[in-house]
C-alpha cells in the first residue's frame, strides 16, 4: 500500500504534467486542419515568435532581481554589459556558440568578482 | 543533408541549453531533495522532470509537495504558470504538419521555452530534415533537463564548484535567437512590442507573475496593429 505522502507526490507530478502537456498540445488540436485556422490566428502565430522571444529575453534579464534588490545586483550593469556583448558579437560574427560562451563567461566574471 | 550532419547541427545548437538546463535543473533538484527528505526522492525528481520538462514549474512543485497544496490549486497554478506554452504551437503548426503521429507527439510534449526558440529559428528548408533536426534538438534539451534535475537531487546540498551566473547562458541564447530574427526587418516591430510588454509586465507585477500580463498586452497590441503589421508578413512571403 502506498502511504499518503507518496500518493500526494505521484498525484502532483501527474496533475502538473497533464496540464503542461495539454497546454502544449492545445494549438495542434484546435487547428489540426490548417485551412480552418482563422486568419487572425495565423497572423498572431507569425508575429508571436519574435515577440515571445523578446519577452523571454527581457524576462531572463530581469529574473536575477527576483531575490535581490536592484542595488545589490549592480543596477543591471552585469546583465546589460554581458547582454550587449552577446548581441553585438552575434550581429557581427553570426556564431551562436561563440556569442553565448563569451557573454556567459563575461557575466560570470562580473557577478563573481565585482558584485 | 545527411543524418549525421543534422544531429551534429542540433547538438551544437543545443549546447547553450545544456549550460542553462543543467545549472537550473540541478538547482531545482537540490531544492527538492533538501525540502522533501525521502530516500526515493531521486526517482520522483527524475519522473517529474521527465514528464513536465518545465523550469519554473519544477521549482513550484517543490513547494506544492512540501505544503500539501490541494490538487485543484496545483492544476490552476500550473495552468497560469505555463499558459504561454499554449501560444508556442502557433508558429510551429506548419512546420510540424507533416511529421507522423509519434514524432509530432514528442515534438509537442517537449516544447519548452528554449526548445521552442531553437525550433522556431531553424532555417533548414528541407521539410523532413527540419523535423529530424527539431526532434534531436528536443531530445537533447530533454536529456539535459532530466539529467540536471536528477543529478541535483542526488548531489543534494553539496556543490563542488562556483557556477554562479552560469544560467546567463539561457538569457544569451534568447538574445542570440532574437538578434537573428531581427536581421529580418518585418520581425523588428513585433520584437519591440514583445520586449516592451515584458517591461510593462514587470512594472506592474513580480518577476514570477509577469509573463501572462505581458502576453495579454502584446496580444492586444497585435490585434490593434493587425492592419499595419500583417502587410509586412503577406508581402514577399518566402514560406
Amino acid at each position: 500500500m502506498m502511504d499518503s505522502q507518496t500518493l500526494n507526490i505521484l498525484l502532483v507530478i501527474f496533475v502538473t504534467a497533464t496540464v503542461t502537456i495539454s497546454l502544449r498540445a492545445l494549438p495542434f488540436l484546435l487547428f489540426a486542419d490548417e485551412k480552418k485556422c482563422p486568419a487572425v490566428i495565423t497572423y498572431i502565430g507569425k508575429v508571436l515568435s519574435p515577440a515571445a522571444i523578446a519577452m523571454l529575453a527581457v524576462y531572463c534579464l530581469l529574473a536575477v532581481y527576483r531575490e535581490q534588490s536592484f542595488a545589490d545586483g549592480g543596477f543591471g550593469i552585469p546583465e546589460l554589459t554581458a547582454g550587449a556583448v552577446v548581441v553585438l558579437l552575434h550581429w557581427w560574427k553570426r556564431n551562436p556558440l561563440l556569442s553565448i560562451i563569451c557573454g556567459t563567461a563575461l557575466y560570470m566574471l562580473i557577478v563573481q568578482n565585482f558584485f | 543533408m545527411n543524418r549525421k550532419k543534422i544531429i551534429s547541427q542540433a547538438f551544437s545548437a543545443s549546447l547553450p541549453v545544456f549550460m542553462g538546463y543543467t545549472a537550473m535543473g540541478m538547482a531545482a533538484g537540490i531544492l527538492l531533495a533538501g525540502k522533501i527528505q525521502r530516500p526515493d526522492i531521486v526517482f520522483w525528481a527524475f519522473l517529474s522532470s521527465l514528464t513536465s520538462i518545465s523550469g519554473a514549474l519544477q521549482f513550484a512543485v517543490v513547494d506544492w509537495i512540501g505544503n500539501h497544496t490541494p490538487l485543484l490549486d496545483v492544476a490552476l497554478l500550473t495552468l497560469f504558470l505555463n499558459m504561454r506554452y499554449a501560444m508556442y504551437g502557433l508558429p510551429l503548426l506548419k512546420k510540424f504538419k507533416h511529421a507522423g503521429f509519434w514524432k509530432k507527439s514528442y515534438l509537442v510534449w517537449s516544447l519548452t521555452d528554449e526548445t521552442f526558440a531553437l525550433e522556431a529559428a531553424s532555417t533548414i528548408t528541407d521539410k523532413k530534415a527540419d523535423i529530424r533536426y527539431c526532434l534531436f534538438v528536443a531530445f537533447f534539451d530533454h536529456l539535459y533537463w532530466v539529467t540536471g534535475v536528477t543529478f541535483g537531487a542526488v548531489a543534494g546540498k553539496f556543490l563542488p564548484f562556483s557556477s554562479q551566473g552560469i544560467d546567463f547562458a539561457m538569457t544569451a541564447l534568447f538574445l542570440v535567437v532574437l538578434t537573428d530574427q531581427c536581421r529580418e526587418k518585418r520581425n523588428r516591430i513585433p520584437a519591440v512590442i514583445g520586449g516592451l510588454s515584458a517591461i510593462a509586465g514587470r512594472i506592474f507585477f513580480s518577476v514570477d507573475n509577469m509573463l501572462i500580463p505581458a502576453m495579454v498586452m502584446m496580444s492586444a497590441a497585435f490585434i490593434c496593429l493587425r492592419k499595419n503589421l500583417s502587410r509586412n508578413f503577406s508581402a514577399g512571403e518566402t514560406e
